[in-house]
């Protein structure tokens, strides 16, 4: 994995009395264990990624308490571990990276919700929206309400999130009724602090185990069941799960001066409107705001008496609402509509239906919302003054840059190994004109970003090959290639994309990027790493589950030999051996790789051993700074240096000190007839005595030589 | 309720990094000083994709009033900066900084703007076919406007020469800025608690804490190279004499004495119709493109540069190689066609070159070959080349080369009297040519084509259109494909 937890597996043991200071995410994980969770399992992906590792390394903790933990093959199979809730009073969490992964386990989640559950359920799903985000812009917020599963958006303040996880399971068994809770990318990412509880053991667990499998017909998802269900979930769940969110006061109103008006907002946004109110003057840094405030903790169900109560006696209240449909402002608009109250909603008018809510958007639409109700009692005046401040501040800011700021798209690391196979793909295009390349996620999708801009669609996680069933035929010949990560093929790529190839007689090429791990996510263990997450072996390899398939064209090529991937290109492109053709690319994720090597590397130069390190360089006065090598690689260790040549203009190559000896700088220059400038330096560490007596003899002769033609001159 | 300006609110720090450049790190540490001092702290991140290279920042609040003095009142932090709230905005190098200005974070009346000013330069710059670099003269102005107080230094070296990490020395400045009611022990304290490269890291502090204070000097900016000494400024006016003294250095020691000699003889030629406008301007960039274009890199030059006996000691530096260590160097040269003929004499290179044309080969014979330039065989190999020096003027390669430059300053001394900036233009389209193999064929192709189609029909009476040739120009370095410049010539 990218990083250990060894330090905040520590703080998982904390009990009542001590202070826990950490990561939101991982308070998060520790309410679980304060809430007497069975089970817990999951799919890695940002910005829920440190859930899953953490409880990786804290399997002592678990095997203690009996909490069995499972790193899911995919959101799918996450959100069906949660059928032992079904006939069991099991509480027990599943997470993953939403909307993507919502949508992935959707079919479970539906199944679920209709079965409803006795034991405590909770799915907790990163919301990846806005900056920092790497999926396309959804909300999740329609799952809950197309399958009566409760939304929780807590206010990020940490003891309050980790007493909504603990309500969220008193809430589901209330309820019978699945909790999702959301969280912001920076609300898992915040650092606070919250007062532990001891954990609490399971009711059911390895520890306490079952005895009588239950069986009720009435939990079966199969009509004439399924009926009863839905009437259910209408009759007497979700009216559960409201007399329980208003009784227990899961949403939570703040008084303020000006009656007139108010503000509804998701609790997730509560901090940003409360600091927007700040700097335009109308709160203090308590939250003390001259607005009156409701802030829903739970946002799907909605109690119409909460909202109804608050918002009468008020000419306006603002919605606060991130991402589209506008959910809330039309569940509200209906609310008040059949209370008949006359309260203006304002919303989506004063703030943007797309992107995040960032605080500039927030003061904006906080200042228009001032403007156009004016509440009593305000110097409005003062509040537009403030608002018009910060973002004129902006506009002379821009003024005085003049050229937008050059972008930094996330692009390959140094020295990956995915790099080289895209360096291949753009040199083979050269030689067969473009190719349709159906892209996959993973880090491999940054080859769609310059410099490579190879990949003409993205479909989903594993669905690659998939997404060029449709459109390999109509080009005929001319073969589609299509990118999967191993991570991807496991996620569900070998059965929607391979299996589904070799059953259509697919004529096209399949690339597989074999780098040992989900990488993009942390470096977790997936089934062709070889072992699992508890380093067991699992005996999985890629090779063996294609040809169970079917595949027969298979070949497996090193990434970084540039020259022997493009042939294998070139020959899967253009035989005559029908069907799909599958090329593993293989070599381990730099990343992981680094960070195994370079403690042991290390080690061993300080016991004296003789090591070679190997690095790349560029004679910057045989460059010319035309710099294709950069268009055909762009590591971030291969940049450019001003010109040491007085009559040159153009910035020449340079390799700096990140480079880790990956070896595609020489590749490229050979494969791509590119330049003579790149010299690959092999620097001999603790040399022998016979590498020291080589040297200087080596050196003498060199020497002499370089020496007469200057003493002749 | 009244809400009083002078109210205590959170410190706010607004961090702007790379992935992977320790911004995390560095944020850790602020959470733990603030922390040790009870003071009430928040910090977030947005690490997600933009772990992998991308641009990506960390936000921190700290509440400059005791925990233990609010009487168990909780502040109410915010997860994202705001737009002219900042109080102190840190940038790990110099157009992280640009950003948070563009963003409206660093405004007059409140921000301390720490930023490194170094550069990491994004995709989009380092790829261009030419000089795509950002202004950065302009990021700094702006900073200087924008802030209330910029700190800004070439943090990156001081960290290199203190032999510590560029986090270290931000966390030093961070403290040394006065904005945290934290003691410096307590970031000490911190950096220990983390416990990774801790001396190393307490180093970097002391060296950021001394430079916010303006206890520590920042290194100086390196001189600029002496001029090389030559007897040209008595032939050439000032502007232009420089350009020409590079010129004769670097063609003396390309070819001869001889060779040299014919540059101030050619650039003679341009001078005499070059009527001082714009401080000499047409001569200056003749002399630059002509010095060169005639210094052209061919397989001598290549062998000559990497046998130089400065070349290994420069190698041996750049890589980080210790007195003791052996440094072996591999060379990647894959010699094609082409090469084989420019060494040839005019008649059969031109054979060889058309022959190789006309079956498609040019760009497929080629051999791979990996020469240790550390080892004796290897190092004579390339020794021997270079020492072909002598036999340039016979090859085919040297001909051609010579041919195309007469024609280009012909054509630059009919125009010059007629017009220009259309001469300077044309002057300016030998930076077409460059590289080596297939980038070098697209150069020169794009020379021709450029040539050809805009500067001929000028010297047969046509139109000098200075802003087509220049669109032309800036076309052909555009994209590597030629779709630009097929654009801009048709169109």
């Amino acid at each position: 994995m990218e990083r250990s937890f060894e330090k905040e597996v520590r703080s998982l043991r904390l009990g009542a009395g001590d202070t826990f200071h950490g990561e939101g995410i991982l308070a998060i994980t520790k309410a679980l264990l304060q809430s007497g969770v069975s089970y817990v399992g999951g799919y890695q992906g940002a910005p829920v990624s440190h859930v899953m590792d953490v409880l990786t390394d804290a399997q002592d903790l678990l095997d203690d308490m009996g909490i069995h933990f499972e790193a899911c093959s995919n959101e799918a199979a996450a959100a069906a571990m949660c059928a032992a809730s079904i006939n069991y009073p099991m509480r027990g969490a599943v997470c993953w990276k939403s909307v993507v992964g919502t949508n992935v386990a959707s079919d479970a989640l539906s199944n679920l919700a209709s079965a409803g559950v006795m034991g405590g359920t909770l799915l907790l799903v990163g919301e990846d929206y806005g900056e920092g985000a790497s999926v396309i812009q959804e909300r999740s917020h329609a799952f809950a309400m197309k399958s009566s599963i409760v939304l929780l958006d807590p206010r990020p303040h940490l003891p309050l999130v980790v007493d909504m996880v603990e309500k969220a399971f008193e809430l589901s068994e209330a309820s019978n009724t699945p909790v999702m809770m959301e969280f912001r990318i920076r609300a898992c990412h915040v650092h606070g602090r919250f007062e532990c509880k001891d954990n609490v053991p399971a009711k059911v667990s390895r520890n306490a185990v079952l005895t009588d499998p239950s069986f009720d017909y009435s939990r079966i998802c199969l009509p004439p069941a399924t009926y009863a269900q839905e009437k259910h979930k209408i009759d007497y769940r979700l009216p559960a799960a409201i007399d329980f969110i208003r009784d227990k006061k899961l949403n939570e109103v703040f008084a303020g001066e000006c009656e007139d008006v108010g503000i509804i907002v998701q609790g997730g946004l509560y901090n940003s409107v409360i600091r927007g109110l700040q700097q335009l003057g109308l709160a203090d840094a308590f939250g003390e705001a001259r607005l009156p405030i409701m802030a829903l903790n739970v946002t799907y169900p909605l109690v119409s008496d909460e909202i109804s109560s608050f918002c009468a006696g008020k000419r306006a209240v603002l919605v606060v609402e991130e991402g589209n449909p506008d959910y809330l402002e039309q569940a509200i608009n209906v609310i008040l509509r059949k209370a008949d109250l006359n309260t203006r909603v304002v919303g989506k008018d004063v703030l943007p239906m797309a992107g995040e809510y960032t605080l500039a958007v927030v003061i904006e639409g906080l200042k228009k919302f001032i403007e156009g109700s004016l509440p009593q009692g305000l110097d409005h005046a003062d509040v537009l003054r403030r608002g018009d401040a910060v973002a004129a501040n902006r506009t002379r800011a821009v003024e005085l840059l003049g050229a937008p700021t050059p972008v930094r798209p996330p692009g390959f690391c140094t020295g990956c190994p995915e790099r080289p196979v895209f360096t291949a793909i753009k040199l083979v295009e050269k030689e067969v004109g473009d190719i349709h390349v159906s892209a996959d996620i993973g880090c491999h999708t940054f080859s769609t970003l310059p410099p490579f801009n190879i990949g003409n669609s993205v479909l989903g996680y594993g669905l690659g090959l998939a997404s060029a069933a449709g459109v390999a035929p109509a080009f005929g010949d001319k073969r589609v290639v299509s990118i999967m990560g191993d991570g991807g093929l496991w996620h569900n790529g070998l059965t929607s994309g391979v299996a589904g190839a070799v059953f259509n007689q697919s004529d096209s090429v399949l690339v597989i990027m074999n780098n040992g791990y989900s990488s993009a996510t942390g470096q977790q263990h997936i089934p062709s790493t070889g072992t699992n997450f508890r380093s067991e072996p699992t005996g999985q390899n890629i090779r063996d589950a294609l040809k169970g398939l079917g595949v027969k064209w298979q070949r497996t090529v090193t990434t970084y030999e540039v020259g022997n991937m493009m042939k294998t290109l070139r020959e899967a492109l253009s035989t005559k051996t029908k069907g799909l053709k599958v090329i593993i690319a293989e070599s381990e994720c730099q990343l992981a790789k680094q960070r195994r090597i370079r403690p042991l590397l290390r080690k061993q130069l300080e016991r004296g051993e003789r090591l070679i390190r190997t690095r790349f360089g560029v004679d910057d006065d045989v460059c010319t700074g035309d710099h294709s090598c950069i268009r055909l690689s762009g590591c971030p260790s291969l940049t450019i240096k001003p010109n040491p040549d007085p009559l040159r203009k153009d910035p020449v190559a340079h390799v700096n000190n990140g480079c880790v000896g990956c070896g595609l700088c020489g590749e490229t220059a050979d494969a791509a007839t590119l330049c003579p400038s790149f010299y690959r330096a092999d620097i001999v560490q603790n040399p022998s005595s016979l590498d020291r007596l080589l040297y200087r003899v080596r050196r003498a002769v060199i020497g002499f030589l370089q020496g007469r033609p200057a003493a002749a001159a | 309720m009244t809400i009083l300006e002078n109210e205590p609110r959170p410190v706010t720090i607004l961090i702007g990094a790379l992935g992977g450049e320790g911004g995390g790190l560095l944020t850790n540490w602020l959470v733990a000083a603030a922390a040790a001092a009870d003071l009430p702290v928040q910090s977030t991140s947005i690490p997600g994709v933009a772990q992998r290279t991308g641009a990506t920042t960390y936000y921190l609040e700290v509440f400059p009033t005791e925990t233990a003095e609010l009487n168990g009142k909780t502040p109410v932090m915010s997860l994202y900066p705001g737009p002219g709230n900042m109080d102190v905005v840190v940038a790990s190098e110099l157009l992280e900084a640009g950003r948070a200005i563009e963003n409206g974070f660093v405004s007059p009346d409140r921000t301390t703007l720490i930023a490194s000013s170094h550069r990491i330069y994004a995709i989009a710059e380092k790829s261009a076919m030419g000089d795509g670099v950002h202004d950065s003269g302009r990021v700094l102005a702006a900073a200087r406007e924008m802030a209330q107080t910029a700190l800004l230094h070439d943090l990156a070296k001081i960290a290199q020469d203190k032999g510590t990490a560029l986090n270290a020395v931000l966390l030093g400045m961070i403290a040394g800025s006065g904005k945290l009611p934290v003691p410096d022990s307590a970031f000490e304290d911190a950096i220990q608690a983390q416990g990774v490269a801790v001396d190393a890291n307490l180093r970097g502090f002391e060296a950021g804490l001394a430079l916010a204070r303006g206890k520590l000097e920042p290194a100086p900016e390196a001189a600029a190279p002496p001029l090389p000494e030559q007897r040209i400024e008595a032939d050439f006016p000032a502007p232009v004499a420089e350009f020409a003294a590079h010129g004769v250095s670097r063609l003396a020691d390309y070819q001869d004495i001889r060779y040299a000699r014919l540059f101030l003889e050619r650039l003679g030629g341009i001078l005499a119709v070059d009527r001082a406008q714009k401080d000499w301007l047409l001569t200056r960039e003749v002399a630059r493109f002509l010095a060169l274009w005639m210094s052209y890199e061919d397989v001598i030059r290549v062998a000559d540069l990497k046998t130089r006996a400065d070349r290994y000691d420069r190698v041996r530096g750049e890589v980080g190689a210790k007195a003791d260590e052996p440094v072996r160097v591999t060379e990647f040269l894959k010699p094609g066609v082409e090469e084989v003929a420019s060494l040839l004499p005019p008649g059969l290179g031109a054979a060889l070159s058309g022959w190789a044309e006309r079956r498609g080969l040019t760009q497929k014979l080629h051999v791979a070959r990996r020469v240790r330039t550390d080892t004796i065989h290897g190092f004579l190999q390339l020794w021997l080349l270079a020492k072909l020096r002598f036999w340039r003027r016979r090859t085919y390669r040297f001909d051609v080369e010579q041919a195309m430059i007469e024609k280009w300053l012909r054509a630059l001394i009919t125009i010059a009297p007629k017009d220009y900036a259309f001469a300077v233009e044309l002057a300016e389209c030998a930076n077409l040519l460059k590289g080596y193999g297939e980038t070098h064929a697209r150069g020169h192709g794009n020379f021709e084509r450029v040539f050809d189609m805009i500067v001929t029909p000028a010297l047969e009476g046509g139109k000098t259109d200075t802003a087509r040739l220049r669109a032309a120009r800036e076309a052909a370095l555009a994209d590597p494909e030629g779709a630009a410049l097929g654009q801009a010539l048709t169109g």
